[in-house]
Parts: structure tokens; C-alpha cells; sequence
């Protein structure tokens, strides 16, 4: 039991953080809907024009934009979910030589900033005339990703009950029946949390595909915003609609899975 | 069905030896139950057997084959683990039925020997369930039901009541040995709780420390413990033991605690120094009956009413300890003196350097 004091100040807080939260969205969404040329910021516009979408989609050619955003996205957390559950199942429920090496070898891709990366791997992938196509903005995001989602999931691993691994096993269930028919369905909270954490930073991704793509039509949506900005540097209305338009996926994405998201960041820390 | 063999097994964690060179023989059909007290070794002995530890040196045998180096999918054992390990995501029925599927018997198999399971174990209104829906004393009984279904040479169990309640741990004990009975198949069973033990064992095994200490059916156990350690831990209440020294006079032995002098009477040759040890059922307050030893003038130290009987500790000379058991309710304060005699031929007595047994006076 909490007293009431204790509450008010609890509800405070929140609503401090939230309102800091909040505050550039808000204002973001605001503009968009305002008529061009009017600055609103957190003020309610004289009028809503929703036409600013339209017209962003349109100019900004974000159709284009978000398709590639799409392909790559998608093509980044499917792979690199499937061998992050294969890399961290091995780290943590197999015993093998140069585990803990291979684990820290991992760990490197963690903490290697991609500021550092950037420029040797467009050489490399230049020398393989990879530079300009998707695969430019795939294979090193499936890395990079693979780095956080081996680490994300070895901690499942480790912390799922020893004895689930045991019974499967004895129930006659091989290492990779045991994965995918006892582990996996197990850990879909976990899975999906990561999967939507790397979808947020492959989706948000601007200095890779800055980098690697020179044709506008493999322009991902971060990018072709700002090409769009640098185009419509007047026209606010227009490019807080921009902005909507590319954040709103990531947004509908975590809205969506949000119940598994908090129930994956949670697991571990709470005893089930 | 088959017979189980330990020969000579070993499992040492780097310097850790947690199984030292165990050798025990199952037979085929048996109810074996492993006990000892927590880091006694039982439960990785119990792994060794179902491949989930390997073997540091020795072998184990299923029947005449050795299965030192097959995985645990083919040894055609199953398992109730201690936490159960249902698969949360699975219902019961999938529960049951996945190793069956694994093993790619036809649906109609699987369907009929899933619906016997459930059946035996009163689970059938449950197949539909998820285990998050289910009691604990509901998951046991599932747990329970997918080893059967899998008709395996072996059923080892860990510590499968552990986690219920008394009175439920009193009824599951009675039903986990009728329906070995009923299937006939070996079992290998866990447990630090020397009560299930003793109720439910063909034989025990109790284990120290990585050592097999003694093996036997149950009432030989309690009736001739091997030695101390076996004494003390088989039995509840469990066994007073007491240092004591013995002087011979001529053809005649007398215990000596501290002040006082037990006349034995002319027994077997002992040793100068011994361990003594006395169940509660063998003491009894002093009527100068020539049956008992004594008289020991003791002090109470407390008193455990248990309805039928009234145990209480009493600490006597030579800073020994008994439990004298007073039938029906006896109302003695902590503090005062009670006077008691031990029955003749039943004072166990042991090597106080090596702790054997040297038989009872």
C-alpha cells in the first residue's frame, strides 16, 4: 500500500515525463494538419488540412521510399531473427568449445559504433558491387542486429527452466524439434520484443543507407525525409507530414505487439 | 521392463565428486527409491541414468545394454521432473501425446493410450486444459500421465512431490505406488524426504556425499542401519546418538555417560569408545522393569504432543541426548527432571572412529 501523498506524486511525475514525451509529437502532428505556411507548434491550427498528407505522399514520393524501407525491414528482422534464435539457443543451452570466445566475438558487434564501420565497409561492399542495392542496406543490418538479437536471446535461453530442455529431450525430441516445437512457442514474447526492436532500428537506419544508396529508388523513408526536407526547407506543413508519415509504421507496429513487448522487456526480471 | 545397473559410476564437477563410484542393482519391476540429504549426490545419479549428466568413469546399464554414451531419447526412459516441466504452451492432451507424435506413432495409438493415462490418473476432464490452468496437484498428475503414456523401460522421478502440500504428498504417494504396481515397470525414484522413502520403496538407497552409504528394503534399513549416518537420518523421530564410553568387568560391559554407569550385562566385546543410538519407541519412563537399562536421570528440553504419543527430548548425563516417547499426553515443563530406562537389546551401538555399526545390546 501506497498513501495518497505518495500517489499524487506518482501520477506527478508521470505526467511530467509524459508531457516532455509528448510534447515534439504533438507538436509534429499538429503542424502537419495546419494550413501551409501557418506555424503552429503546440498551437491548435485554424484550420485542419489533411491534404498535407497527400500532397507529402506525393511530392516526397514516400510510396517509393517506404517500399524500400519495407523490403528492407522485413528482409532484416526475418533473417536476422531466425539465426539470432539459432546463435543464442546455442550459446545458451549447449556446451561447446570456444563458446564464451564466439559469445564475446558477438558482444564486439555490439559495441563497435557503425560510425567506425561505415566507411571500410563501403569499400568492401563496393569491391563486391554491392553499394547501391539492397543488399548494401540488408547484409550489414542483419549483423549488426544478429550482435543484439544473439545476445537478447541467449539471456532467454539461459533463463528458461532447464527442466523444459530435459523433458523434450527425454521425450525424444532432437536439439532442433526441441527449438522450434518447445522453445520457440515459449519464448514468443521475447522473440516478438526483439523482433520489434530491430525492426525500429532497421527502419530508422539513415547513415547506412545515406552511405550505400546513391538511386532514389532504393532511397529508404528516413532518408528520402531527408532529401524531402532539404527540398521543402519552407513549407513546414508539409514536412512535419513527412515526418508523420514515416514514423507512423514503426508506431502501428509496436501498438500492435505491444502487450508481447512489455510482457518480453519484463521476463527475466519478474519470475513468471 | 527392464533391469537397471550402476556399476562403478562416477560424475566429479572438476574436484567436486558428486556420485563416488556407485554400484546398485535394480532389478526389473522394482520401486527404488534414491534418498539422502540435498548434495548427497541422489539427483545427479538419477541424471546419469537418464543421459542428462555424463558419466566421469563407470557405466550404467539398462538391462543388458550399456548406455554410457546414448543420448537420452533412446534410452526409452521417462522422466517426472521436480518442477514438472509441462510445456506451457501445449494442453494437456499435446502434453501427453508429444512424445508419442515424436516417436511417429499412429493418431489412433496415441489417442488410445493418452485417453487410458488420463483415465488412470482422473485427468480426463483436464486434456483441453493449458497447464497455467491447471492445480499443482493437477500438473503432477499430468506430469505423471506423460510418462506412462510412453510405456518406457524406466520411470525416473525427482522429487516429484516436492512441491505439494502435505496431505496431497500423503494421498499422490500411495497413488504413484499402485499405478507402478499396476504397469510393473522399474522406477527410479528421488527424494530428501526419508518418510516417502520408507512408504513407498521396494528399497532404498541412501547416498552421502556421493557415497552409497546403505541399500535394503526399508524395514532392515530402520531395523540395522549401517551406521550413524543412515541411523540418524531413517526414522521419525529420528534416533538419539550419543557418545559413550564402555569399561569391561570381568565378563560384564558398562556404558559410561559422564557421571553414570549402565550395566549391560555380559554382551559382546566392544570397544573403549562408542556411539550409542536410541529410537524414541525403545525408551520409556523408568518402572524398574528388568527389561530396560538404566535408570538415566534426565532434564527436559521439550515436549512434542503428538495425540497418540508425547515425545520429549531429554538431555542426560555425559551431555547426551535421548527421546523418550510416553504414550497419550504427558504434560512435563522444559526444565524438569524425568527418569527413564532404555529397552534391553535395543541400543544400537557404533565404532565411534569409523561409525559401522557393531550390532545391538
Amino acid at each position: 500500500m501506497i498513501g495518497r501523498g505518495e500517489q499524487a506524486l506518482n501520477y506527478a511525475i508521470l505526467l511530467l515525463f509524459s508531457v516532455i514525451a509528448l510534447y515534439p509529437i504533438v507538436g509534429i502532428v499538429l503542424t502537419a494538419l495546419a494550413p501551409p505556411g501557418e506555424l503552429v507548434g503546440f498551437g491548435i491550427p485554424s484550420s485542419l488540412h489533411l491534404e498535407n498528407f497527400s500532397n507529402a505522399w506525393d511530392e516526397g514520393h514516400f510510396s517509393t521510399y517506404l517500399r524500400s524501407s519495407v523490403i528492407v525491414a522485413v528482409a532484416v528482422v526475418s533473417a536476422s531473427t531466425v539465426l539470432s534464435i539459432l546463435a543464442g539457443y546455442a550459446f545458451g543451452t549447449m556446451r561447446f568449445r570456444g563458446a564464451t570466445a564466439g559469445f564475446y566475438v558477438f558482444l564486439l558487434g555490439l559495441m563497435v559504433p557503425q560510425e567506425a564501420l561505415v566507411v571500410p565497409l563501403y569499400f568492401d561492399l563496393r569491391r563486391l558491387e554491392l553499394t547501391d542495392t539492397y543488399w548494401a542496406l540488408i547484409l550489414p543490418q542483419v549483423a549488426l542486429s544478429v550482435a543484439f538479437g544473439t545476445f537478447w536471446m541467449r539471456a532467454f535461453f539461459l533463463a528458461t527452466p532447464r527442466s523444459l530442455l530435459e523433458a523434450a529431450r527425454i521425450d525424444g525430441a532432437s536439439s532442433w524439434t526441441t527449438l522450434w516445437r518447445v522453445l520457440v512457442p515459449f519464448g514468443r514474447p521475447a522473440i516478438l520484443t526483439m523482433m520489434v526492436l530491430v525492426f525500429m532500428w532497421t527502419w530508422n537506419e539513415f547513415l547506412l543507407a545515406l552511405v550505400m544508396v546513391s538511386s532514389e529508388n532504393l532511397r529508404t523513408a528516413p532518408l528520402g525525409l531527408a532529401f524531402f526536407q532539404g527540398q521543402h526547407t519552407s513549407d513546414l506543413s508539409l514536412l512535419a507530414a513527412g515526418a508523420v508519415i514515416v514514423a507512423t509504421p514503426v508506431v502501428l507496429v509496436y501498438v500492435f505487439l505491444q502487450r508481447h513487448f512489455i510482457r518480453g522487456m519484463l521476463s527475466g526480471a519478474v519470475k513468471g | 521392463m527392464a533391469s537397471v545397473t550402476y556399476d562403478r559410476a562416477t560424475r566429479a564437477f572438476g574436484s567436486t565428486v558428486a556420485v563416488s563410484e556407485l554400484s546398485l542393482e535394480i532389478a526389473d519391476g522394482e520401486f527404488m527409491v534414491l534418498v539422502g540429504p540435498s548434495g548427497s549426490g541422489k539427483t545427479t545419479a538419477l541424471r546419469l541414468l537418464a543421459g542428462l549428466e555424463p558419466l566421469t568413469a563407470g557405466h550404467v546399464r539398462i538391462g543388458e545394454r550399456v548406455v554410457d554414451d546414448v543420448a537420452p531419447r533412446e534410452r526409452d526412459i521417462a522422466m517426472v521432473f521436480q518442477d514438472y516441466a509441462l510445456y506451457p504452451q501445449m494442453s494437456v492432451r499435446q502434453n501427453l501425446a508429444f512424445g508419442l507424435r515424436i516417436r511417429k506413432l499412429s493418431r489412433a495409438e496415441i489417442d488410445r493410450r493418452v485417453e487410458r493415462a488420463a483415465e488412470m490418473l482422473g485427468i480426463g476432464p483436464l486434456l483441453e486444459r493449458k497447464p497455467r490452468q491447471l492445480s499443482g496437484g493437477q500438473r503432477q498428475r499430468v506430469a505423471l500421465g506423460r510418462a506412462l503414456v510412453r510405456d518406457p523401460q524406466v520411470f525416473l522421478m525427482d522429487e516429484p512431490l516436492s512441491n505439494l502440500d502435505a496431505q496431497l504428498r500423503a494421498q499422490t504417494r500411495g497413488e504413484i505406488r499402485r499405478l507402478q504396481r499396476e504397469v510393473g515397470t522399474t522406477t527410479v525414484y528421488v527424494t530428501h524426504d526419508q518418510v516417502e522413502a520408507m512408504t513407498m520403496g521396494d528399497r532404498i538407497a541412501i547416498l552421502r556425499d556421493g557415497l552409497l552409504e546403505q541399500v535394503g528394503a526399508p524395514d532392515d534399513v530402520y531395523a540395522e542401519p549401517a551406521n550413524t549416518f543412515v541411523a540418524g537420518f531413517i526414522g521419525s523421530p529420528a534416533m538419539g546418538l550419543t557418545r559413550a564410553g564402555v569399561e569391561r568387568n570381568g565378563g560384564a560391559s558398562r556404558l559410561v555417560l559422564g557421571d553414570l554407569r549402565l550395566e549391560l550385562g555380559d554382551v559382546r566385546e566392544l570397544p573403549a569408545e562408542v556411539v550409542v543410538g536410541v529410537r524414541p519407541e525403545h525408551t520409556r519412563p523408568w518402572d524398574g522393569d528388568g527389561g530396560l537399562i538404566g535408570p538415566i536421570d534426565g532434564r527436559v528440553e521439550f515436549t512434542e504432543s503428538l495425540g497418540r504419543e508425547t515425545l520429549v527430548g531429554v538431555a542426560a548425563p555425559g551431555d547426551s541426548r535421548f527421546v523418550v516417547a510416553i504414550d497419550g499426553l504427558a504434560h512435563l515443563e522444559p526444565g524438569s527432571s524425568l527418569r527413564f530406562g532404555l529397552r534391553r537389546g535395543w541400543l544400537y551401538v557404533f565404532d565411534a572412529a569409523d561409525e559401522r555399526a557393531l550390532g545391538r545390546v
